[in-house]
Formats: C-alpha cells, sequence, structure tokens
C-alpha cells in the first residue's frame, strides 16, 4: 500500500550504517505513518498526504547525512585554506616547469616545431589536472577521516611587512618568463632544426642575414623582458619606472618586427620560394596578420602596465 | 529596510540552538518523534520533521536523552525521555539563556537610545 514510503525509506537507509539500519527504518517509518495520519484528519486523501510528508522531509541522501552526522561538503572550512594554497603553489610551478622541459626533450629529439609545443602544453595540461586531482582527492579523505593538519598556529609575526596588494601574482611572471624562454628559445632552434620539404633538408625560417644584427637584438630584448618580469614581482605592482622600462621594451619588439615585416626582411626568401602559396601573395597576408596583432599585442601590454600602475598608485 | 532575506538567516541562526533547550524541556515527559514535534510547534517552537528526528537520535547518541520502544499501540513507537545528564546539561543551557537575556537588559537599559 505504501510503495512510495517504501521507496523512500529504502533510499534514506543505503547510505545510513548497517547496523543501525532497522532500527532508524522502524522509527521513521512510524513517524512518517504518524505525518500522513495527521493530514488525513485534516481532509487530505492519503495518496496526496504520504506525497506532500515525503516532500516535507525532503531529499532521502540529504535526510540520511543529518542522521549519520556526514558533512554535505567535499572540503571544508578547516582544510579549506591549506588545500586552496597549496593548489596554488604547485599549479602555478610544476605544470609549467614540466611542460617546458618535456617541450625543449622534443625539440630535440623529434624535429617538429609545432608538435614540441603542443606536446609541451599537453604535458602541462596533463599534469595541472593530474595534481588538482590527487591534492583535492587527499584533502577530501582528510574531511572525511577528520584528520588534523597539525599546521602552526597563525600569528601576527606572519603579517606582511608591507600591507600591498600583490597585484602581480607569481602564475602571472612565470606564464611570461615561460612564454619569453620558448620565444628566445625559438630563435636560434628555427635556424638550425626545422625541416622544411619532404626530402627532410634543413631550412632556417627567418632570414639568416638577420644574424648580423637584428636577431641578437631582439634576442637581448627578450632577456631584459625576463629581467623585467623579475623585477616587477620583486616590487609586487606596477610602479611608474617599470610601466615606462615595459613600454621601452616593447615597443623595441615590435616596431623593429614590423618593419621587417613590412619590407619582406623577416623570412628567409629560400623558405618562402618553398612554398607556392607564400610565394603567390601569401607572404603578404601573413605579413599583415602579423603587423596587426604584434600592434594589438604590444598596444593591450602597454595600457594593462599603466591601468594597473594607476590602480596601485592610489 | 534590510531585506527579507537576512532578516530570515538572522532569525534562523538566533533559534537554532534553541530547539536542543525546547527539546530537552519538553521531554522531561516522555514522548515519540511526531508528538513532539506537534508541541514544539504549538508552544512557538517550528521546527522541520528532517531536523527533528535526527537531532533526537544525536541526543540520545550523546547521552542526554534515553529511548524505550511502546509496541503497545497500533505502530511500534520510540519514546524519548530527558536523561539525568539531559537533565543537567539542561539547567546549563537555561541558566546561560537566563544570562543572555539579563545581559541584554543590562545593555538595553544602559544604552542611549
Amino acid at each position: 500500500m505504501t510503495s512510495l514510503t517504501d521507496r523512500y525509506l529504502a533510499a534514506t537507509l543505503r547510505s545510513v550504517p548497517t547496523g543501525r539500519r532497522e532500527e532508524i527504518a522502524t522509527e521513521l517509518r512510524a513517524s512518517i505513518a504518524d505525518m500522513v495520519d495527521g493530514r488525513t484528519a485534516e481532509g487530505v486523501d492519503p495518496a496526496t498526504a504520504e506525497r506532500a510528508v515525503l516532500t516535507e522531509l525532503g531529499n532521502p541522501a540529504q535526510l540520511a547525512a543529518r542522521y549519520t552526522d556526514r558533512r554535505l561538503q567535499l572540503i571544508g572550512p578547516e582544510y579549506y585554506l591549506a588545500w586552496q594554497r597549496l593548489l596554488i603553489v604547485l599549479l602555478s610551478t610544476i605544470p609549467a616547469i614540466v611542460g617546458v622541459l618535456m617541450g625543449v626533450l622534443q625539440a630535440t629529439v623529434a624535429d617538429n616545431a609545432a608538435g614540441a609545443i603542443g606536446e609541451g602544453i599537453v604535458t602541462a595540461f596533463n599534469v595541472a589536472v593530474q595534481i588538482a586531482f590527487w591534492v583535492t582527492l587527499v584533502f577530501a579523505v582528510m574531511e572525511r577521516l577528520g584528520t588534523p593538519l597539525n599546521l602552526p598556529e597563525w600569528t601576527v609575526d606572519q603579517l606582511p611587512e608591507h600591507p600591498t596588494e600583490r597585484d602581480v601574482t607569481l602564475t602571472d611572471v612565470c606564464a611570461s618568463i615561460v612564454f619569453l624562454g620558448l620565444f628566445i628559445a625559438f630563435l636560434p632552434w628555427q635556424h638550425v632544426q626545422s625541416v622544411v620539404g619532404p626530402d627532410g633538408d634543413r631550412l632556417p625560417i627567418l632570414d639568416p642575414a638577420l644574424w648580423t644584427f637584428w636577431l641578437p637584438l631582439l634576442l637581448v630584448v627578450l632577456l631584459a623582458s625576463i629581467v623585467m618580469e623579475i623585477a616587477k614581482y620583486r616590487a609586487r605592482r606596477w610602479t611608474w619606472p617599470l610601466v615606462a622600462v615595459n613600454a621601452v621594451l616593447s615597443l623595441a619588439f615590435a616596431v623593429p618586427t614590423i618593419w621587417l615585416l613590412l619590407n619582406d626582411r623577416l623570412l628567409n626568401p629560400e623558405f618562402v620560394a618553398r612554398f607556392a602559396w607564400l610565394r603567390d601573395g601569401g607572404l603578404d597576408t601573413v605579413a599583415r596578420i602579423s603587423v596587426v596583432v604584434i600592434v594589438a599585442i604590444t598596444l593591450w601590454d602597454i595600457a594593462e602596465s599603466v591601468v594597473k600602475a594607476r590602480r596601485s598608485a592610489r | 529596510m534590510v531585506s527579507d532575506d537576512v532578516l530570515r538567516t538572522h532569525l534562523q541562526e538566533l533559534r537554532r540552538g534553541t530547539v536542543v533547550v525546547a527539546s530537552l524541556v519538553a521531554l522531561r515527559r516522555p514522548d515519540y518523534g511526531y508528538a513532539l514535534l506537534q508541541r514544539l510547534t504549538g508552544h512557538g517552537f517550528p521546527v522541520d520533521a528532517n531536523t527533528l528526528y535526527p537531532l533526537l537520535r544525536r541526543l540520545e547518541e550523546q547521552g542526554l536523552l534515553t529511548s524505550e520502544w511502546n509496541t503497545e499501540e497500533s505502530r511500534p513507537r520510540k519514546f524519548y525521555r530527558t536523561s539525568e545528564s539531559g537533565e543537567q546539561v539542561l539547567r546549563r543551557l537555561l541558566d546561560d539563556l537566563a544570562a543572555v537575556q539579563t545581559s541584554l537588559t543590562t545593555l538595553i537599559e544602559g544604552a542611549p537610545r
């Protein structure tokens, strides 16, 4: 007769320890029957009353959690901050390092630039997912077992010296340095390692004549940019001198590159000659798109630094 | 004017602990879950069934309530009663509630309006 109640009891008791199941079942069944009786006495028909009572008792899983005093959270307030801090520290360093190492390794073993970069990105992503999963799993288990963390108590001495917000996060700086490092590695790599054509002969992508002046200049600018990223991290936020240095470095990279692109001097003529679509007007398209992208990135970079410097100056 | 949500949250917070006190008082006279629910509601302690039933079990496990099955009526019912240690805890709780009321009164009288 009370199949709905039976189903509700079964759903509730499924996650209650076996030892207490029988007793809770008997008591809860009687309570439900009492509640139904209470409603039918007011003139409600039994089927409607049963539905209303079970609806009032709510989700069986939640009721079972209340009976067993189980916490309905993956990681509670006791562990959350430790979990968050550990995850940020690990995610901001390890995936990038492993990804770069993997990319460099691939680039030296196999002669495939895009493949190596792709391999590095995929590896970094997989490492990040693995870290996030295992750290969260360990904390979730500790939450269930109630393992004490035994972390040192917070003291006033831990307060930062200067109560400034850190506008420049470690993650941003690491990402920038990794990107700059890959770029620096790309310049010599494309000269000696890149492979063109089906017969596997090596052709530099960029014009080798540029090595007399322009490419060393770009390398110096990129290295200076890494130094600036570190200085920025140490300063904790954008300052006006940093904004100026950043603008100079951005322009020192963008202006020569754009000038070389527009004068068809950036790419190796032999490399261009090898591809029909580059010869037949494709080169202009590539140059135009590249110029637009470089201008956009440079302007964005400078504007962002100015905005952040103004915000932290306030 | 504060929103209804804010008011409701604060009222809930204020009421939360009083359900335990009210149950321990009410169960000086043994009763089963649903009847207790009715009595509490009748005396101005509206409490959800899915809160009260698990709460009774928890108080029993803490030794503040004792229970006894009554199988004489049409359906078997578990009757709870405030235990000796439950009575001790209740006295402390009531003292504290009175102390809170006293403190509030002096604070209200002492504070300029």
